[in-house]
């Protein structure tokens, strides 16, 4: 593998650019990148092959499958990763967070099975010294890996029931690095990627409420510190 | 079928809510169901939520009443309601299973106008319990393939919830931290 960075892409990240217009930005995030940016078969799934059957979401399938054509997007075979491999750990993965929390006797299946892939490519990268992030939206993934304690006292919470959970296996989920569409249209804008010519304060508060309000799970409390950062 | 006594009850009390024509009650039954169905994400729960969530935004659309086929539409509900809760009390989970599935028979036997609005209402329910699955902690893509619907719908559904983006428990890593790591990605 020749190359020292990735950028894993779970579905909910792509397609909250593709439905806000922001694919021409997702290229010149790549253009500036040196390193690779990822998706599974299992996200691929999820973002050209199911969504390609909907005429709904056709157009979308096919601008993202575009950037797999243009390899500005790839696959982990085109790095010359095992596809058996992140198949087998996505199993794994997948069965192991969802006996994690337990109610009424019975383990909550959380996440599915691309969420779980990014996770196991993400674990091959690191196992090769590649530096990577996982680019996730959603919420759930992202609050299990970084601090499942609070996806307990939600679920907890919006469950109205007593959670119990096998804190032992917290540890195991360490280790990962998030980013949302956020953290990356804040790239894009910092670089003078995004081409939106006006008040600058307008352009990067309408980016961040667009993605917001396309499924990136951010406060507008978070948001209004990356504008304050914006400032600094 | 998880939680019967639950689900029985929620049919016994929608069915007499229809009577009534009482859609703000349905709506509490509909959110009633959906603890079970995140915690059991049991098919059977699940359509229960999108059905009664369905019925009271059908009955809430006074207009759809003058509609031709209406009449029909209506009485066959409410037979198809009391056939699944003899189902339940019989502990027929596949006549059960059946009624829940001739709801759905039952729209596409419509027509015309009253066809395609109910059949909106219907998806818009899925698409709406969705959402509130995936807020109760459960992964997008887990509820999606759950209710049917894709990620495209249910992301743009979700997105637009404060009760999902904004909840403080979300809040894992300082966004500070977050954007140092994106940006140290792109050095």
């Amino acid at each position: 593998m020749k190359f020292e960075k990735a950028i894993i892409f779970d579905a909910g990240t792509i397609i909250n650019f593709a439905m806000n217009g922001l694919l021409e930005e997702f290229r010149g995030l790549k253009k500036i990148f040196n390193g690779k940016f990822l998706i599974t078969k299992e996200v691929k799934i999820e973002v050209v092959d199911k969504p390609l059957s909907i005429k709904k979401f056709m157009l979308e399938a096919l601008k993202i499958k575009e950037l797999l054509d243009e390899k500005i997007l790839e696959m982990p075979s085109d790095i010359g990763v095992d596809e058996n491999l992140i198949t087998k750990m996505t199993d794994e993965i997948r069965d192991h967070a969802n006996s994690i929390f337990y109610t009424r006797g019975e383990a909550i299946q959380i996440i599915a099975s691309g969420e779980s892939s990014c996770i196991a490519l993400s674990k091959i990268l690191t196992e090769k010294n590649i530096t990577n992030v996982i680019a996730v939206d959603e919420r759930t993934i992202r609050v299990l890996f970084e601090k499942p304690e609070n996806l307990e006292s939600l679920l907890g919470k919006k469950l109205h029931a007593h959670i119990q959970a096998k804190t032992e296996h917290f540890k195991e989920f360490k280790g990962y690095k998030f980013i949302r569409s956020a953290e990356l249209i804040y790239v894009a804008y910092k670089k003078g990627i995004v081409k939106l010519k006006n008040n600058n304060f307008q352009i990067l508060d309408a980016l961040l409420y667009a993605l917001k309000f396309n499924g990136c799970a951010i406060s507008d409390e978070e948001i209004s510190e990356i504008e304050k950062l914006n400032k600094v | 079928m998880q939680e019967k006594e639950n689900v029985l009850r929620i049919l016994e009390e929608t069915k007499d809510a229809i009577l009534k024509e009482d859609s703000v009650k349905l709506k509490e039954l509909s959110n009633q169901t959906i603890h079970t169905a995140s915690t059991s994400q049991d098919p059977d729960n699940i359509a229960v939520a999108v059905v009664v969530y369905s019925l009271s935004k059908i009955i809430e659309r006074k207009q759809y009443q003058g509609f031709a086929g209406w009449k029909k539409f209506y009485v066959e509900i409410v037979s198809t309601i009391d056939d699944s809760i003899s189902s339940i009390k019989n502990s027929d989970d596949k006549k059960l299973r059946e009624g829940l599935t001739k709801i759905r028979k039952t729209v596409s036997q419509l027509s015309g106008k009253l066809k395609i609005y109910i059949q909106d209402v219907f998806r818009k329910a899925e698409i709406n319990k969705a959402s509130k699955i995936y807020e109760h902690g459960i992964s997008m893509e887990q509820t999606a393939s759950l209710l049917g619907v894709t990620l495209f719908e249910l992301a743009s559904y979700a997105g637009q919830k404060p009760e999902i983006s904004d909840v403080i428990l979300n809040k894992t890593v300082d966004v500070k931290k977050r954007i140092k790591t994106a940006m140290e990605m792109f050095q």
